[in-house]
């Protein structure tokens, strides 16, 4: 008889359900859009506050469900596990997606052509999907939660049916497709290696010292690589600036954000169950890591496009992101998922003004680096929260949550001895800086007088996500621990 | 508590202005300046109060890191404490009336500016008080920002936009990679060791740490420190960046940001890691060498007199590592004294240049101006003083901190090669030289006015006033530190004794140069 503990899948449940609530009230009260919005928030509270009890100490302690029950001395199968640095992802993944909904929601008078329901469902549906990978522990529901994370995205991507959202779109199918492809080939090469479809370390653990090690450390390098897709890790980036750039702003935050951690998610899963990476894949992980934040940093230096400029950085930041799983432990998994809660913070925050200003410019010259002249003189909001957010992701004080990151993810990477890989790092820092200080620099610049821009008529709901996002940054900044007590 | 405050009141006072002391009628009618006046008297006031009382603090803030808030206050740290608080003040008051001036109707911008210098003086007294590694990474990052801002947005404007963001990016990038270096050699003691408390870490003495991971320690350390302090070959951000920045930055960069990076040593490599310090040392005393000639040399030719004042900061910075690297009581006291020692004479000249900048439209020695001594003396005798300290006269604060360097050099410690310390002595004393040459070069033209043969036809520049009310108060009151520092150096010596000698430790003590005073 299996066991399920169901409050620990309430938070992959209630989004599921909030996506098909909404879809059912669509059909039976058409003309109701706000009733989308509250069912989805609703929705989504109800999962963080289940995911805040799976928090509660002891934590570290890994909470399991859905077990198949043990015979004897043999240890229980249970298909889905939370780990602490999991039930930390998790909520961060709910809050992102709560921020995404925000930005997402002009809650403008409904017409023929209104997209609602369909956009808020398909995010939760994605939401639920990049909540339930980091808790599975088997290949199949890994696979398909991981997939359910981001096949919804490509339909939002393309929903506004323009031409740059078609490319963008396209683009972003063809990664998807390729990224499942490896990663179904990882999961074949794994179930071949060890014999059993769970993602677990008494699974790897037969492993070692016999002839199938080979095939688990292809496994493991095809894994990197499907899942550096989707985490937009050199050389698998391509399609992030142009879908970035083609999908409407709130999903571009939602990639940026939710899917970011449902990559991660995924790759830790794999990464807590070996004990070792093997020479290979610990090479590979150190190559892609500091070629995606050189080449990240050196593009984004050139883009006056604010959008790009934020796509470039994902590339550069997850460079950042895995470089502390050079050393396969739990100091580097939670130095990864510490970093990655940290980017996704001050990226969500930078999108959320970039938001506002979009709308206030009106059409695309929002986008452009010269909207954003003296940001700081013209709203000192609105500029505050983007200053702090660009010094955040260049790791420079007020952003003090950014140079905490920044410590702990050149930690593991000393504490191995990768040298080259840690001075290469050190001289990324300081191209980031110059990225971000660009931005920064054109905050504080004397707005043209010629060009004053009109007062920006923020929706209110955009606002609510700027304040929200900036005073996490700055809780954060005065104390680094409320992120890093999160992940146990 | 005390020291917890005493970080508090700049930054709160910094960011109160930043936030709600900026109508227009507060800056009309002073009350920006008030505020920020108050804030930094308030904070000399409490580092008074630590100088004595010797406080301390020490809370959990980071467990994960294994990070705490943990601020102490020692013989080594009070001297730049009350230099910095002490000068934040002076800057504070000269600037009143020289805020940077509005091109829009109801721009705000001297409480920006205010505010920058404030929550620069937040960060630097935050590095003087960190006992935490990690801690004391984020403090020497904090300048960086508002530091960034006061030159680039509130620097030199008779430069051109693009020149002032040059020289800012260039400051700051050159610092972050400073510091990120320096944090992968925190990384590698804190990760070897498990602990990142500084007090613990010195105790240690290196224990437990083999001799590899120390010198690793120490190059990485040494080489991001280097950078800010700035040593030779990684000074050329410091020039650019003082030609552009305000005079009140121009202060503050050079008498306390650079100082951050001689502390820096003093305070996280040569306990921490003294068997890698001891490796590293004999380098580090050649660069110093070559810093006094390089500075000597660059300020011969130097047209531009912002830049000379800080080309001569390389130089002072150079005898100042010499006196590290020598690894005795003696190196260090001098480092230390001579540390305050440039804080003070460096203030005093920048503070007079720039006044002199701002009287002559330009800092160009090129330009052949009446001389001083008849347009404004005041400005005239002071600049003689300044540099007079600056050349190592006897009788003034410069002389302790570059004599008792070079004495401690020719005798370093006993486990330093003396052949590699006795050159490096021979070339710094070809700086100190060149230290004469240069300062007399400045007097002569600048005193007695320009020189006959390379006259350029002066621009038209009004009656040059001298130095009156609130500016004369500070360049006289930074005149008569310098002489008092030059006649009674004890006190500050004593300051800084005993902590000195528990910093170098046995080997720098009982070694050949150790007993002398």
């Amino acid at each position: 008889m299996t066991t399920v503990d169901w409050g620990l899948l309430l938070p992959v449940l209630a989004p599921v359900l909030g996506a098909v609530i909404v879809l059912v009230v669509d059909i039976a009260m058409p003309r109701v859009v706000l009733g989308h919005y509250v069912v989805a928030g609703i929705s989504l509270v109800l999962a963080a506050a289940a995911t805040v009890l799976t928090l509660r100490p002891p934590v570290g302690d890994t909470r399991a469900s859905l077990c198949l029950p043990g015979t004897g001395e043999q240890a229980r199968t249970c298909f889905y596990a939370v780990t602490g640095v999991g039930a930390g992802l998790q909520l961060a993944a709910l809050l992102a997606a709560a921020v995404t909904l925000l930005l997402a929601a002009p809650l403008e008078p409904k017409d023929e052509h209104d997209r609602t329901p369909v956009t808020v469902s398909l995010l939760l549906a994605a939401t639920a999907g990049a909540v339930g990978v980091v808790g599975a522990r088997d290949l199949g529901s890994w696979l398909v939660t991981l997939e359910l994370a981001t096949l919804p995205v490509i339909a939002l991507a393309a929903l506004p049916g323009t031409r740059r959202a078609l490319a963008g779109a396209v683009q972003l199918l063809t990664t998807s497709l390729v990224s499942f492809a490896v990663l179904a080939l990882a999961a074949a090469c794994w179930y071949a290696a060890t014999g059993t479809p769970r993602l677990t370390a008494d699974a790897v653990l037969g492993v070692s010292g016999t002839p199938q090690k080979g095939l688990l450390a292809l496994a493991v390098v095809l894994v990197l690589a499907g899942i550096g897709f989707k985490l937009s890790l050199v050389p698998f980036h391509a399609w992030t600036p142009t879908t970035y750039a083609g999908a409407p702003l709130p999903i571009a935050v939602f990639l940026a954000g939710v899917s970011k951690i449902a990559a991660l998610g995924a790759l830790l899963v794999v990464v807590t169950a070996l004990s070792s990476l093997g020479k290979a894949a610990l090479v590979t992980t150190a190559v892609v890591a500091v070629a995606s934040m050189t080449l990240g940093n050196l593009v984004a230096l050139r883009q006056d496009d604010v959008v790009r400029l934020l796509a470039w950085s994902t590339v550069a930041q997850a460079g950042w992101v895995v470089v502390p799983l050079v050393s396969v432990s739990a100091l580097g998994v939670r130095a990864s998922a510490s970093y990655l809660l940290t980017y996704v913070v001050s990226t969500l925050a930078a999108f959320s003004v970039v938001a506002v200003v979009v709308r206030g410019s009106g059409g695309r010259s929002g986008y452009r680096l010269t909207a954003y002249d003296g940001l700081v003189r013209r709203h000192p909001l609105l500029g505050g929260v983007l200053a702090l957010a660009l010094t955040t992701l260049a790791g420079l004080p007020p952003g003090i949550v950014g140079v905490v990151a920044k410590v702990v993810a050149l930690r593991p990477v000393i504490a191995e001895g990768w040298w080259v890989i840690a001075v290469v790092a050190a001289l990324n820092a300081v191209l980031g800086v110059a990225v971000y200080l660009r931005w920064f620099r054109v905050l504080l610049a004397r707005p043209d007088a010629s060009q004053a821009p009109a007062a920006v008529p923020a929706v209110p709901l955009h606002r609510v996500a700027v304040v929200v996002t900036g005073g996490v940054l700055v809780a954060l900044s005065v104390q680094p621990q409320l992120l890093l007590g999160l992940l146990g | 508590m005390v020291l917890t405050l005493l970080l508090l009141v700049p930054a709160l006072t910094g960011v109160v202005l930043l936030a709600v002391a900026r109508t227009d009628r507060a800056e009309r009618r002073g009350s920006t300046h008030a505020v920020a006046l108050a804030g930094s008297a308030v904070t000399l006031v409490l580092t008074v109060v630590a100088a004595v009382a010797r406080p301390g603090v020490d809370l959990r803030w980071v467990p994960t890191l294994g990070v705490r808030w943990h601020l102490a206050v020692d013989g080594i740290s009070v001297p730049l404490l009350l230099l910095t608080a002490a000068l934040t003040v002076v800057v504070v008051v000269h600037s009143r009336g020289r805020e940077p001036a509005r091109d829009v109707p109801g721009e705000r911008s001297a409480a920006t500016f205010y505010a920058c210098i404030l929550l620069v003086e937040t960060g630097a007294l935050a590095t003087f008080l960190a006992r935490d590694a990690i801690v004391f990474f984020v403090a020497f990052e904090v300048v960086l920002v508002p530091m960034w801002v006061l030159i680039g947005r509130f620097g030199d404007q008779h430069a051109a936009e693009q020149a002032r963001a040059d020289a800012a990016g260039r400051f700051v990038l050159f610092t972050v990679l400073g510091s990120t270096l320096m944090l992968l050699g925190i990384l590698l003691v804190v990760t070897r060791t498990g602990t990142s408390d500084l007090v613990a870490l010195a105790t240690a003495r290196g224990a437990g740490l083999d001799h590899a991971t120390q010198v690793a320690a120490a190059v990485l350390l040494v080489g991001g420190l280097g950078i800010k302090i700035p040593l030779w070959p990684a000074h050329s951000w410091l020039p650019p960046a003082h030609t552009v920045a305000p005079t009140a930055g121009s202060v503050l960069l050079a008498a306390v940001l650079l100082k951050m990076g001689t502390y820096g040593i003093v305070r996280v490599v040569i306990p921490v890691v003294p068997d890698g310090f001891t490796a590293v040392s004999p380098y580090l005393a050649l660069v110093g060498a070559v810093a006094t000639v390089w500075g000597g040399l660059a300020c011969l030719v130097e047209r531009d007199l912002k830049r000379l004042v800080a080309y001569s900061s390389v130089a002072h910075m150079g005898f100042v590592a010499l006196g590290l690297a020598s690894g005795t009581w003696t190196g260090l006291q001098a480092a230390l004294f001579g540390n305050i020692a440039h804080g003070v004479v460096s203030a005093l000249l920048f503070l007079v240049v720039g006044g002199l900048k701002e009287r002559w439209g330009s800092a160009d020695l090129q330009v052949a101006r009446a001389a001083l001594r008849d347009v404004s003396p005041r400005l005239g005798w002071s600049l003689v003083v300044g540099f007079a300290a600056a050349l190592g006269l006897p009788g003034l604060i410069g002389f302790w901190g570059e004599l008792l360097a070079l004495y401690a050099a020719w005798q370093p410690a006993g486990d330093r090669p003396v052949g590699v310390f006795r050159a490096a002595v021979v070339v710094a004393l070809l700086g100190l030289g060149l230290a004469a040459a240069y300062a007399l070069r400045v007097l002569r033209l600048v005193w007695v006015g320009g020189s006959g043969e390379r006259w350029v036809t002066p621009p038209q520049v009004g009656p040059a006033r001298d130095a009156r009310g609130r500016e004369w108060a500070v360049v006289a009151l930074l005149v008569a530190a310098t002489v008092a520092g030059g006649v009674l150096p004890r006190p500050l010596m004593a300051a800084t004794a005993d902590d000195a000698r528990t910093t170098v430790g046995e080997a720098g003590v009982a070694g050949v140069g150790g007993g002398g005073r």
